[in-house]
């Protein structure tokens, strides 16, 4: 059976979001990911949000959007920084998963 | 949803593309389709990603998979992707099993290679830093190949960033029958 080059996507999606040109300043972007995973605190408001997003996405305010929106200006930018705090979370547990199965199997 | 550039969508050409897939398919397009349609260039690799860990070659079935999103939704509070994924998994494996699964998959009727696998990716998604080789061995030692439970992380890890903006974001949540029409749709279509 053909295999999905998982870490390879994991690579692709990493490079996009917190590497490469968009609306948001990518260090912006990396801070808000290492934040959403356990990462040291950042400037306010992005702390806030960032760190919600990471723990329990569930519980994140209209408030705490509408602040984030207000300062970035654009909802694309305020869409770039949520969504680099999702990914950064989430690769985070794609990390942590993929070196348990590497160290099961060595 | 709480921007409504995301609601109306970004340009003339997905504000109709919009208006003409809801008019076809009766119903309001998921919000999760609308975030898809949304700065493409910019998320276009989680779309591709979830893609091939839902829809690629893998041992798991199309159900299992699906029934993997539902249980990360589950584990993350997120009420859009449980239902949405439910919905998707009853068509592969059962209702009855779906639900079993989301009330305790341990006591569901899975096999014990799945049943281990979904141990893993709770730990995963829950405390991620508690997450050792031991675990990964639990899981290979009931059965579950290495690429098997590799296609098991990356199903959660795109479910980890989908049900994080999908609460950031406030999806609004359609009814049963809705989530029924659009589990047809994501079968049929896919993620891409």
């Amino acid at each position: 059976m053909d295999r999905t080059d998982h870490a390879a996507l994991a690579a692709r999606l990493e490079q996009r979001v917190f590497h490469e040109p968009a609306d948001t300043p990518a260090d912006l972007r990396r801070s808000m990911g290492e934040r959403a995973s356990g990462g040291p605190a950042i400037a306010p408001p992005y702390d806030e949000i960032a760190r919600q997003i990471g723990e329990a996405a569930y519980r994140v305010t209209d408030a705490q959007v509408a602040t984030l929106r207000t300062k970035t200006g654009t909802e694309r930018a305020t869409f770039e920084l949520i969504a680099a705090a999702a990914v950064g979370a989430a690769l985070e547990r794609w990390r942590q998963g993929a070196a348990a199965i590497d160290e099961a199997v060595k | 949803m709480r921007l409504a550039e995301i609601d109306r969508g970004e340009s003339l050409k997905s504000r109709l593309l919009i208006r003409f897939i809801s008019m076809v398919s009766g119903m309001r397009l998921p919000d999760a389709a609308r975030v898809a349609f949304y700065h493409r260039d910019f998320l276009g690799p989680l779309g591709a990603w979830t893609q091939a860990a839902m829809r690629g070659p893998s041992e798991w079935s199309v159900g299992e998979r699906e029934l993997m999103a539902a249980m990360v939704a589950r584990w993350n509070s997120c009420a859009f992707c449980t239902g949405a994924h439910r919905a998707t998994a009853a068509k592969g494996l059962t209702r009855a099993t779906v639900d079993a699964a989301l009330a305790d998959y341990r006591t569901a009727p899975l096999s014990a290679g799945l049943v281990a696998t979904l141990g893993f990716l709770e730990t995963l998604t829950r405390t991620p830093d508690a997450v050792a080789a031991a675990d990964a061995r639990a899981v290979l030692a009931a059965g579950v190949s290495q690429a098997a439970l590799a296609d098991a992380v990356a199903v959660a890890t795109v479910f980890g960033v989908i049900t994080r903006y999908a609460d950031a974001l406030q999806f609004a949540i359609p009814t049963e029958a809705e989530y029924d029409k659009a589990a047809a749709m994501l079968l049929k279509r896919g993620y891409a």
